[in-house]
C-alpha cells in the first residue's frame, strides 16, 4: 500500500524533502501516523495536527492505501 | 445610496479601477466593519489595509501597552508609544490614515466571556492573536454569531492563513483540536523575522476585502502555508470534521 505524505514548516528537515512536497511512502496493512513519525524519527511533540484526506485524525489512525497525509507542527505566534 | 464624494473618488481611485471593487464595492467596503483581534505583528498590517481600504468601520481589540520588543514587526506603535495602551497608539494610527472609517478601541483581551458580544459588532473577525487559547475562543464565539473569521499564524520565517466560514466549511478546531504542548517554542524562543506576520496579515486583510465584496475564491477548504525561507506556498485540504466538537454535528 501507499500514501502521500506531506508536512510543512519545518518538519521537512525529517524527511529531505520540500515544504509541501509529495513524498509517497510504502506502508504495511497496520500503520499508525505514529508508526510514520517513528519510522522518520519525528518527535510528536513537533506535530500538533495530522490531517488525513483533509480531516482531523489522531495519530492513532490506522492508514488507508491512498491516504494523503499532512502534518503540521505548532505554529501560534501572532 | 450615498455616492462617492471627489474627494473619496480619488482616495480609493486604485481600489475602483480593480475590476473586483468598482464604485460599488468601494461603497460596500465602507458601509461594512471588521474586528481585528490583537494589535501586534499580525493586527498591524491586517488593520492598517483595511482601513486604507475604506472599510467604513473597524473595531481593534488589545489588553496590552506598547514594549520595545514589539518594535521590529508591530508597525502600527512607533518609539514614542512606548508604555501606552496598544489600542490607543493603534486608534491615532489608523484615524490619521483615514478619516473615513470609524475606529472603535476594545482595549481588554477578548475571553470566552466577553468574546461573543463584541464579534456581534461587526461583519467579520480577523485572528490576530498571538496563541492557541484566544483562538479557540474566537473560533467558538465567531461559529456562535456567525462571523467569519480569519485566521493566521506566525513563527520564525513560516505562516499560515485560513478563512473560516462558520458551519460552510471547516473551522479551526476542525484541523486543531487541542492547543500545543505548554512545551512548544513560541515566537519569544524562536523569533519571527518581522515582515512574516505582515505577509500573513496582508492575504488576511485581502481575504478580508474579497469576503465583504463577495468576490473570487476564499481560502475555505483550504490552508495557505507558507515557508518564506526556502519562499514555497503551500495549500493543504482541510474539510470540516462531523466530530469537530466546536462545529461538528451533535
Amino acid at each position: 500500500m501507499l500514501i502521500e505524505l506531506r508536512v510543512y514548516t519545518g518538519l521537512e528537515k525529517y524527511l529531505g524533502i520540500s515544504h509541501g512536497e509529495k513524498m509517497p511512502v510504502a506502508i504495511d496493512g497496520a500503520t499508525t501516523i505514529r508508526d510514520i513519525l517513528l519510522r522518520y524519527n519525528i518527535p510528536a511533540g513537533e506535530v500538533t495536527a495530522a490531517l488525513v484526506n483533509g480531516l482531523h485524525k489522531t495519530l492513532d489512525y490506522c492508514l488507508q492505501d491512498g491516504d494523503r497525509v499532512s502534518l503540521f507542527p505548532p505554529v501560534g505566534g501572532g | 445610496m450615498v455616492d462617492l464624494s471627489p474627494l473619496q473618488e480619488k482616495r480609493y481611485h486604485r481600489n475602483i479601477q480593480v475590476p473586483c471593487v468598482g464604485v460599488e464595492g468601494q461603497k460596500k467596503l465602507l458601509r461594512s466593519s471588521a474586528l481585528v483581534v490583537g494589535a501586534g505583528g499580525l493586527g498591524s498590517p491586517a488593520a492598517y489595509y483595511l482601513v486604507a481600504a475604506g472599510i467604513g468601520r473597524l473595531g481593534i481589540a488589545d489588553g496590552d501597552v506598547v514594549d520595545l520588543s514589539n518594535l521590529q514587526r508591530q508597525i502600527l506603535h512607533f518609539t514614542p508609544d512606548l508604555g501606552r495602551p496598544k489600542v490607543e497608539s493603534a486608534a491615532d494610527k489608523l484615524q490619521a490614515l483615514n478619516p473615513d472609517c470609524e475606529i472603535i478601541q476594545h482595549p481588554f483581551a477578548v475571553t470566552a466571556e466577553n468574546a461573543a458580544e463584541v464579534v456581534a459588532q461587526y461583519d467579520l473577525v480577523v485572528d490576530a492573536t498571538d496563541n492557541f487559547a484566544a483562538r479557540f475562543v474566537l473560533n467558538k464565539a465567531c461559529l456562535e454569531m456567525r462571523r467569519p473569521f480569519i485566521h493566521a499564524a506566525v513563527l520564525s520565517m513560516s505562516g499560515r492563513v485560513m478563512t473560516i466560514l462558520p458551519y460552510e466549511g471547516p473551522c479551526l478546531r476542525c484541523v486543531f483540536r487541542e492547543p500545543p504542548a505548554l512545551s512548544a517554542k513560541t515566537t519569544f524562543e524562536l523569533g519571527v523575522l518581522g515582515t512574516i506576520p505582515g505577509l500573513a496579515a496582508c492575504l488576511q486583510a485581502t481575504e478580508a476585502i474579497k469576503y465583504l465584496l463577495g468576490q473570487g475564491e476564499l481560502l475555505v477548504n483550504r490552508m495557505l502555508i507558507f515557508d518564506a525561507l526556502s519562499m514555497h506556498f503551500a495549500t493543504a485540504e482541510v474539510i470540516r470534521d462531523p466530530e469537530c466538537p466546536d462545529c461538528g454535528v451533535p
